[in-house]
């Protein structure tokens, strides 16, 4: 197993890195899309294959696509970075640098208290029976959020449907 | 050690072979709509013209590597490459036979779905790297149909997973012993055979590509091989449509006196012959009306037949 | 000859006292010289006004009079600009034509009246030079933005070899194609939107679905259509000042190029125009034989038409079938004619040679033939569902906006007007055949190929009549200017043999006059206005054809509509460039 993790793990580990520092939007996004894959790859490392392929169906192959697609149609250029580089200065950083820090001190701290991970096959039965068991409220209330998430963005869409029936109307009038 | 290294043959010999049926389908797709269309197809190089492909690779590979200079170089050379990946890793989980398979995954059926939704990174990024704007046109309309029909096509599927208990595609086709799921799934498998033709945008579902209206979408800057690659790309994406349906819906490699590859082989090619049949015979719906024709039609469709499974399910006590 | 007066006179009525002077012409179609100044006042009357209203304007055009002889009965004119109306209500055609000198080459846009009239007035003014005042737009149309001169004046090279050598070094090109460069505030579209950016896409002039060398210009939002600008004049080959130069027999397989997918249809009009200049009568069989091959050339165009219209919405098979259709028909007008798609096989006072022995059995088995395939195809195509989706309801225009742009033919009897110049004004004996006009009623792409698809048959129907009432007789006229003449006789009497001779060397001598003929061809209603100043030569041909006018019309029907939209509109009203620049 330690023959693929460490490989999986340096190459999440760099990705990420360059998704925080890439300028180009679309290349950062790209290198996140390489994280979310190592990622996967942890986890069926660790016996987790469902956890695994969900998260290259859901994050990488559904929810960064979308996020591609709309950087696409924002036809970004030279003068929207320059905006960019104006609203981050370098002093910006550090705060949340500081902050980030601590987090990842603690989590260094907690994991180097713990015992070591060990892989455990997960089938993906077990986890459909864990997600309606035990952690059903958790399952309902995500749900519930994503409903929520939907009714906004019906909402926030909604002038430009309105704009497309008057459209409509004005050409029947016509 | 040997048996890493019986690993890396069968996968080389699997990959050889794939992208040989691939480059024979093209062939067999240019005769099949030569015989539909009264007319003859390539019938010149070697016996009925089969060494066509082979003509046209050689030609492919010797031209000109040109990668536009408005281009992003870098996602311009990755794109192509990732539809041919993600075909050839879904690949890998398809069980040919009871023995015969790469990786039998249990999560088999999930990685198909998963590395069919990569795949729409292909074109959306040749899309936006081409730095054209029919690419971006072609790349837009493939990142929308890509998204939406994933979600059908998922959905289509786990009827078949609920009554056979399993993600594994081995275990699914064995469970299909006494009755091929067809015919209990009927309303899947129509869902998930025009959800599939979306994901491997053929006609009528080129939108993408639709070279009447875009010319060529996203691949409109491609050339020389890496062009190769979209269209060997788009084959194995044929064929792995064509033989995941084969192993969901109809029997995998089960039926009476031939040996079971002999079985799966045939079963697939006469998918892969409708699939190029229906390019021969359709014309291509809109965009906003591909669009409907999935949220409208069929995610309803797809819910209720998840929906009929499931209370059979729970009242069969399965 | 009753209406004739009729409207001359009601227009001396409405304007008395006005110097409106009256041409005699070849065609006896009403022309009538107007004062400049007077100009929007009768075309408001004659549109407006008056009953029975002349509410398409067929044709606008200038005529370079400088160095014409024979004026007799005209006013003094440098330039003279040519409007033609037609009254659908009335049946009737009136030209109106304005003077203008040389030193005063402007007159009032009637952009204002008819919008279809801007891109004319762009013709003669790229043309002749003639400025349109209040045009909202006047621009070089049919020649490179970076044309020096006006080419239909008579002082403009006609060929190559009377300009130096042509040279394009790279600051040239650049410039030309600097000059290409589309500039969305020229045409006056906003590059944003109130929340959008639009998109600029170049639609041609290579697109595989544009048929032809044809530039479109979209301003998308999304994959929106918010306004177009088509562009044309790619495919000009100045086939106007050619029939300037070619003698009246030589011309004839130019215009076979005009509309490529036409043929013979096309020598049609231009023949009758010569005819009636001339004054020959052509025999029956001539007749006969003329509408049996531009029925057989309606049918190939409209094959054309009906595999690439399936083909643009997608449908790859039907174009193999119906070119293999095709085929068999072209079989037939090579075994007549000796070529495919242009023969130029009509002449002067009759047809190129006599039909072959055995026509009627080629004949007869393709048009058994073809209707089983026609029923096929409806399967196929028309009652596709997808095909249906996208055509039904998609590029709708109204019978009175058709009339308004000029639309004729099949896209004007697609809004229900059940208007063919075979019907209304029967040409080569048309009167004689018993034949339906197809129409339909929503003026969408779905209807403009279903008339097409309808028409095939009606077409198939005449050239059964031709097949069995082929009329015995002469294939040419017996008339001097019949060319080539009639050959029989030369040998026995040296009169004939001089008259052949020189007929066939110099060419014919037309009497002075002016004639236009129009025909329904393919694409709608094709005429060629001549004026023979009595020469060997045409002194101007002027050739009107349906596609210019089509085309205009696009923005009007695809704004607001998709990209995909635009493919099917543009398939559905079935051009070739060609036709549109001639």
């Amino acid at each position: 197993m330690s023959l693929l993790f460490y490989p999986a793990a340096a190459i999440a580990l760099f990705a990420t890195l360059m998704v925080i520092t890439r300028v180009h939007a679309v290349h950062a996004l790209l290198y996140l899309v390489v994280a979310q894959l190592a990622v996967a790859l942890l986890f069926f490392l660790l016996g987790a294959p469902f956890a695994a392929a969900l998260e290259v169906l859901v994050y990488a192959g559904a929810v960064m696509v979308m996020f591609i697609f709309v950087i696409m149609m924002l036809n970004l250029g030279r003068p929207t970075l320059l905006q960019e580089r104006g609203w981050l200065p370098k002093g910006i950083w550090i705060g949340p640098g500081l902050l980030a820090g601590g987090l990842l001190a603690e989590l260094l701290l907690v994991l180097s208290a713990g015992p070591a991970l060990e892989p455990h096959w997960v089938p993906p039965q077990r986890v459909g029976a864990a997600l309606f068991g035990p952690y059903l409220l958790a399952v309902e209330l995500a749900s519930l959020l994503l409903l929520a998430a939907l009714v906004g963005a019906y909402h926030l869409a909604r002038p430009y449907l309105r704009r497309a029936d008057q459209d409509d109307t004005v050409e029947a009038e016509r | 050690m040997a048996d890493v290294f019986r690993v890396l043959a069968q996968i080389g010999t699997t990959i050889t072979v794939l992208l040989v049926l691939a480059a024979l389908l093209i062939w067999a797709e240019r005769r099949l709509l030569g015989l539909w269309q009264d007319r003859l197809g390539p019938n010149r190089v070697g016996p009925f013209g089969i060494l066509q492909s082979v003509a046209d690779m050689i030609k492919i590979f010797f031209k000109e590597d040109w990668v536009p200079p408005f281009a992003e170089k870098p996602v311009f050379i990755f794109a192509p490459c990732v539809v041919v990946i993600t075909m050839l890793m879904a690949l890998a989980v398809v069980p040919f036979t009871p023995t015969l398979a790469i990786v039998d995954l249990n999560v088999g059926l999930l990685f198909f779905l998963a590395m069919s939704a990569l795949a729409a990174y292909s074109t959306i990024l040749a899309g936006w790297s081409s730095n054209n704007k029919y690419s971006l046109l072609g790349g837009m309309r493939s990142a929308a149909q890509m998204i939406s029909y994933d979600v059908f096509m998922g959905l289509s599927l786990m009827g078949v997973v609920m009554l056979a208990g399993s993600f594994n595609l081995r275990e699914i086709v064995l469970a299909q012993q006494g009755l091929w799921y067809i015919v209990p799934q009927f309303l899947g498998f129509l869902v998930f055979l025009v959800a599939g033709l979306a994901e491997s945008h053929r006609l009528p579902f080129d939108l993408p590509e639709a070279e009447h209206e875009i010319i060529a979408g996203f691949h409109t800057e491609y050339s020389g091989m890496k062009f190769g690659l979209f269209f060997v790309g788009e084959y194995l994406g044929v064929l792995l449509i064509a033989a995941i349906t084969v192993i969901l819906f109809l029997g995998g490699w089960q039926g009476p006196w031939l040996p079971p590859f002999v079985w799966f082989v045939l079963k697939t090619a006469l998918l892969v012959a409708f699939i190029i049949l229906l390019r021969a015979a359709l014309p291509r719906p809109r965009f906003d009306q591909l669009m409907s024709i999935g949220w409208k039609l069929m995610l309803p469709l797809a819910l209720l037949n998840l929906m009929i499974t499931g209370a059979v399910a729970l009242a069969g006590g399965l | 000859m009753d209406q004739r007066i009729g409207i001359e006179q009601e227009l001396l009525n409405r304007f008395e006292g006005e110097p409106l002077l009256s041409q005699k012409t070849a065609d006896q179609i009403p022309t009538l010289w107007l004062p400049r100044d007077r100009l929007l006042d009768v075309l408001r009357f004659l549109k407006l006004e008056i009953e029975g209203p002349f509410l398409c304007l067929y044709d606008l055009f200038g005529i370079d009079e400088r160095r014409r002889a024979h004026r007799e009965g005209q006013p003094e004119a440098d330039y003279a600009l040519v409007y033609h109306l037609l009254s659908y209500d009335r049946n009737q055609d009136l030209r109106l034509k304005v003077a203008l000198s040389e030193d005063d080459l402007g007159l009032p846009s009637i952009t204002s009246l008819w919008p279809a009239a801007a891109w004319y007035e762009c013709e003669a003014w790229d043309m002749f030079g003639i400025e349109f005042r209040g045009h909202p737009h006047l621009r070089r149309i049919l020649t490179p933005p970076t044309w020096e001169g006006h080419p239909l004046r008579k002082d403009h090279p006609a060929r190559a070899t009377e300009l130096p050598p042509f040279r394009l070094p790279s600051e040239r090109q650049e410039k030309e194609q600097e000059a290409l460069r589309f500039d969305p505030a020229y045409w006056g579209m906003a590059r944003h939107g109130d929340n959008t950016d639009f998109m600029f896409l170049n639609l041609g002039p290579n697109h595989p679905s544009v048929h032809g060398v044809f530039r479109i210009i979209l301003q998308l939002d999304g994959e929106e259509i918010v306004d177009c600008v088509p562009e044309i004049g790619f495919h000009h080959r100045a086939a106007e000042k050619m029939g300037e130069r070619q003698s009246w027999h030589s011309f004839i397989p130019y215009t076979d190029r005009i509309d490529y997918l036409g043929g013979v249809m096309n020598n049609l009009p231009y023949v009758l125009a010569v005819e009636k200049l001339a004054g020959i009568q052509v025999p029956e069989r001539v007749k006969c034989i003329r509408v049996m091959l531009s029925e057989l050339f309606r049918i190939a165009s409209h094959l054309v038409f009906y595999g690439t219209f399936s083909q643009d919405v997608g449908q790859l098979s039907p174009i193999f079938y119906m070119f293999i259709d095709r085929e068999k028909l072209f079989g037939i007008i090579e075994a007549i004619t000796g070529a495919r798609m242009h023969p130029g096989w009509f002449r002067i006072g009759g047809v190129a040679q006599d039909l072959p022995r055995g026509w009627e059995r080629m004949v007869r088995e393709f048009i058994d033939y073809l209707p089983a395939r026609l029923d096929q195809y409806e399967k196929m195509v028309m009652d596709n569902g997808l095909l249906k989706q996208r055509t039904v309801g998609i590029g709708t225009y109204s019978t009175a906006e058709a009339i308004e742009w000029g639309v004729t033919g099949p896209g004007l009897r697609a809004t229900g007007l059940d208007w063919d110049w075979r019907k209304h004004r029967p040409y080569s004996g048309y009167e004689n055949y018993d034949f339906e006009v197809c129409t339909a009623a929503n003026g969408d792409c779905y209807d403009r190929c279903r008339v097409r698809v309808d028409e095939i048959r009606q077409s198939l129907r005449i050239i059964r009549q031709c097949l069995e009432h082929m009329p015995e007789g002469p294939y040419k006229a017996d008339h001097p200017l019949t060319t080539p003449p009639p050959k029989e006789r030369t040998m026995e009497d040296i009169e004939t043999l001089i008259d052949h001779f020189l007929g066939v060397s110099w060419g014919p001598v037309i009497p002075p006059g002016e004639a236009s003929v129009g025909v329904e061809a393919t694409k709608g209603n094709n005429s060629y206005h001549l004026i023979s100043d009595g020469d060997t030569v045409s002194y101007r041909t002027r050739i009107r054809t349906p596609s210019f006018a089509h085309l205009q019309m696009i923005p009007l029907i695809s704004r607001g509509l998709m990209v995909s939209d635009l493919i099917a509109i543009i398939a559905s009203i079935d051009f070739v460039m060609a036709d549109v620049d001639r």
